[in-house]
């Protein structure tokens, strides 16, 4: 449900359907052929001409403006529901630990931290003199708070700290204990953390954005978080810049963080101004915004050079898309149909149309910009009608009367959900006619995002296509193949279950690389999903100010404590 | 008259009642709930959050908890903006009245003049440039005419606003607020008037010629009248009979939003609510919202018959 600044469903999800239609259909005419010379290179492409900066920029000299979608007013890093309300906590509040441009983990406001060697015990020390936006003190006391919050029975947010197996987490759910007993303040500056089990995602889950135990945490009693709703509008942090005011549908505002850990950030206020994908462009051209993100798209790509005084930034996205199979229905048990279905469908030429040379097609279940990515010896499925006939022949399904493949009476007849979305109308009639050559009669049922995961749920398919969330951590990527968590698709693999389990036990990159090397290839050989495509990110800031340097794990946030405005 | 107003007032009880019921009953059967969207969660997370929201309880219970709520007054508490409904809707909801307002009285206006003036001249040079116009208008697609606006307006010329509703970053009060809203106001009620305008005056201008053609009008012409007061006394009373029942929809139109136009011109009314708490299953706001469009519209049907009966006394006779 969640939209994150880069969701392409979310992004175009306000533009008529003629609308959307005729730009597939310009798409389809024109794919193939003549991009590849012209490709935006990925980084950043600075402005060429900055005399061009719009005259009612140059006029804010204090204020840099950034385009978002649609917030919802839940500033609270851990409540909110949508991902663009996540957009405004990053501003608000700072992490424990952050991420570089490569998605390894990097001191935040924890200054170091060390792990037992048996993986289970985190020992977080925090920098000296840190501080809330208001001046008060933020102590280990504060990190622990946060984190018992997260383990309250009422707590109702998205963040699941039970994957962190806290020791004693579970008992102060339930009602057995009235602490959480694997957390241990040490010292103000110190906060040990000891967990059941060693998880390589724990580290991020256990060092996200702290609360203020003296703020969030006033007459706080366990089952009782009520009285935290009040305080979703009435953000206290600790991050670049302090919480002003939300005009709902409009704007939200801020203004530097004198008490910043990093420094205080050299632009004295932020905005975040409600844009749409149909006049962010517009608003970007005529001034009104500083920085935003925009469609991939060699037009738009195009039109942002000819303004002259954009710096146009183009990297990888973090997320993939996927068609995922039903494996409770017969035909789709043998691998060897499974594996059919990938040859025969050409995704190189889907991921051309929809992308025009900016995406790429998925050969893992990661994106190419993450340190697991690792294609050696890991079948690709080069687009190959000859080979995905001879292995529906192999398995037993013979062509019919009327080119549709038969086996024991029963028809390849299959069923594809999908949701409203510029992928999915490039893939329906490039599957149907690809799936119809192999002798496979394909039925696309369109339906909204939440029937598709609801239909899902209740086994009602026998394909689904959908995109994952953006993804942290190669263990995001596939913990959904994990036999219990793929229990309704019936998707049951005992050596990915080991390799899943391996690789998020597993704390050390270098040792965990091989691990997810040979999950890649096992998960190849017995795929769950079709992997369809990785694609790329465009946003753009005004040459009047420096330091944007986005990537997606830290999106535009990440860059806001070096924002500048030239002069 | 005031027993025929209480009378109808009766009735709409259980037409609420089974409004409810039949909204609930519509957005609960939709598939798909605000938890099962979330893929990022487990399975185990997912029925836990269920558990907290009440999703698992069976219909019936879910119904009548919200209803109980709803006679007290309580619409209930968003899951996806987590806060009360009705102060949801007390954010955007006076912003789009105010759009559809200004845009409502402009094109009733335009309609109601050239209606007139067509009726007066049928078949003039005015009335074949004035449905020229209005299929020119008619026929453009509501987002390409919006971004048509903001690229000639905005873009081009820096005479208005691209969207918002006011200056970003503006602490403006009193009448330099006003002034600021005025102008983001023009382009999505231009764009407003221009969509609307043209099927309500083809509506009008028949309405006038169907009466201009009736007997009495002959008769009060023949009698000598001047052709204005048989337009105006005569012809425009009973011209607008039809048109009253029309203006009794348009109530809830006020505050549902013009999505399209709102969406592109970053207007932030009701609209666009609707739709995400749609997607999202947000069904207290879905459940609320949608409750309230009803007694709008069943309100201003009931207007809409205290007026016609004010207007055709035949009808109060009869009741």
């Amino acid at each position: 449900m969640a939209c994150t600044l880069i969701d392409e469903g979310c992004l175009l999800a306000t533009v008529p359907n003629s609308f959307k239609i005729a730009l597939l259909a310009s798409a389809v005419m024109f794919s193939s052929f003549g991009f590849a010379d012209d490709v935006l290179k990925e980084g950043i492409t600075p402005a060429t001409d900055t005399s061009q900066v719009p005259a009612s920029a140059k006029l804010r000299t204090d204020t840099v403006i950034a385009g978002i979608s649609e917030p919802q007013g839940i500033f609270n890093p851990y409540f909110f529901v949508n991902g663009w309300d996540e957009n405004v906590t990053n501003v608000i509040f700072a992490r424990l630990v952050d991420w570089d441009s490569q998605g390894k983990l990097v001191p935040g406001l924890a200054e170091s931290w060390t792990v037992s060697p048996d993986g289970k015990t985190y020992t977080i020390k925090l920098r000296p003199n840190l501080k809330f936006s208001d001046g008060s003190p933020l102590t280990a006391e504060d990190v622990a708070f946060t984190l018992t919050v997260l383990y309250d029975p009422k707590y109702d947010g998205d963040t699941d700290i039970t994957l962190a197996h806290i020791a004693g987490g579970d008992d102060y759910k339930q009602g057995k204990a009235d602490s959480v007993s694997g957390l241990k303040v040490v010292d103000p500056l110190t906060l040990q953390v000891t967990t059941t089990q060693p998880g390589a995602t724990t580290l991020q889950k256990i060092g996200g954005p702290v609360l203020s135990k003296a703020y969030y945490g006033k007459g706080y009693q366990r089952g009782n978080l009520d009285y935290l709703r009040t305080l979703h509008g009435k953000p206290l942090g600790n991050g670049p810049y302090v919480y002003d005011k939300y005009i709902p549908g409009q704007e939200i505002r801020f203004h530097a963080n004198a008490n910043y850990y990093r420094g205080v950030p050299p632009t004295p206020r932020f905005i975040y101004r409600v844009t749409n994908p149909s006049t962010n462009f517009q608003l970007f051209q005529t001034g009104d915004t500083d920085y935003d993100a925009f469609t991939s798209r060699p037009d738009d790509i195009e039109q942002l050079k000819l303004l002259g005084f954009a710096n146009i930034n183009l990297y990888g996205s973090s997320d993939y898309s996927k068609i995922e199979f039903n494996l409770k229905r017969p035909a789709l048990q043998d691998a060897k149909v499974r594996q059919a279905l990938i040859y025969g469908l050409d995704r190189q030429k889907l991921i051309d149309v929809v992308y025009q040379g900016y995406g790429t097609v998925a050969i893992e279940p990661i994106s190419p910009i993450s340190w697991a990515y690792n294609t050696d010896g890991v079948n690709p499925y080069k687009f190959d009608p000859a080979q995905a006939k001879k292995l529906l022949d192999e398995a037993g399904w013979k062509v019919g009367g009327d080119g549709i493949r038969v086996k024991d009476g029963k028809r390849l007849e299959l069923t594809l959900l999908v949701s409203k979305k510029v992928l999915n109308d490039a893939l329906i009639p490039i599957a149907k006619e690809d799936y119809q050559k192999i002798g496979v009669l394909l039925k696309p049922q369109v339906v909204d995002f939440n029937a598709l995961m609801s239909q899902r749920k209740a086994g009602n398919y026998d394909l689904a296509s959908f995109s994952t969330s953006t993804l942290n951590d190669p263990h995001d990527g596939v913990w959904d193949f994990y036999s219990t968590e793929a229990a309704v698709q019936g998707y049951h693999n005992a050596e990915v279950d080991k390799l899943i389990n391996e690789g998020n036990a597993t704390l050390d990159i270098e040792k965990r690389k091989p691990i997810y090397h040979e999950l890649y290839k096992v998960l190849a050989n017995d795929p769950p999903v079709i992997l369809l495509g990785n694609r790329k990110i465009l946003s753009a800031s005004s040459a009047r100010v420096t330091g944007f340097k986005p990537d997606i794990y830290n999106g535009l946030t990440g860059s806001l404590p070096d924002v500048k405005i030239v002069k | 008259m005031r027993n025929f107003i209480l009378r109808r007032l009766l009735q709409t009880i259980p037409m609420l009642f089974l409004a409810s019921l039949i909204i609930f009953m519509l957005f609960a059967k939709t598939p798909g709930d605000f938890i099962d969207g979330n893929i990022t969660l487990t399975a185990q997370r997912a029925a836990e959050l269920k558990a907290l929201y009440g999703l698992d309880q069976p219909l019936i219970s879910r119904y009548l908890h919200w209803l109980g709520n709803l006679l007290q007054g309580d619409l209930g508490f968003s899951l996806q903006y987590q806060i009360p409904v009705s102060q949801l809707l007390n954010q955007y909801i006076w912003n789009s009245f105010l759009l559809a307002t200004i845009a409502m009285v402009l094109y009733w206006g335009i309609a109601l003049a050239v209606g007139i003036v067509s009726a007066m001249k049928p078949y003039s040079l005015f009335d074949h440039v004035v449905s020229v116009v209005i299929f020119a208008a008619m026929s453009f697609p509501t987002f390409f005419l919006c971004l048509l606006l903001i690229k000639w307006f905005a873009v081009d010329l820096h005479w208005l606003p691209v969207g918002g509703m006011t200056n970003i970053g503006s602490d403006a009060t009193g009448w330099a607020w006003v002034m600021q809203v005025a102008a983001h106001l023009v382009l999505p009620v231009i764009a407003l008037v221009m969509l609307q305008a043209g099927s309500l005056t083809r509506y009008f201008r028949a309405s006038m010629l169907d009466v201009v053609r009736m007997d009495f009008i002959r008769t009060a012409r023949a009698k000598g009248l001047r052709e204005r007061t048989v337009i105006f006394k005569h012809a425009l009373r009973n011209a607008l009979l039809p048109i009253i029942t029309l203006l009794g929809f348009e109530l809830p139109g006020l505050f549902s939003g013009a999505l399209i136009t709102e969406k592109v011109f970053n207007w932030p009314g009701a609209g666009h609510i609707h739709i995400d708490s749609l997607a999202a299953r947000d069904y207290p706001v879905l459940m609320g919202f949608t409750l309230f469009l009803a007694v709008l519209t069943i309100l201003g049907n009931l207007i809409a018959d205290v007026l016609y009966a004010w207007a055709d006394p035949r009808i109060r006779v009869r009741s």
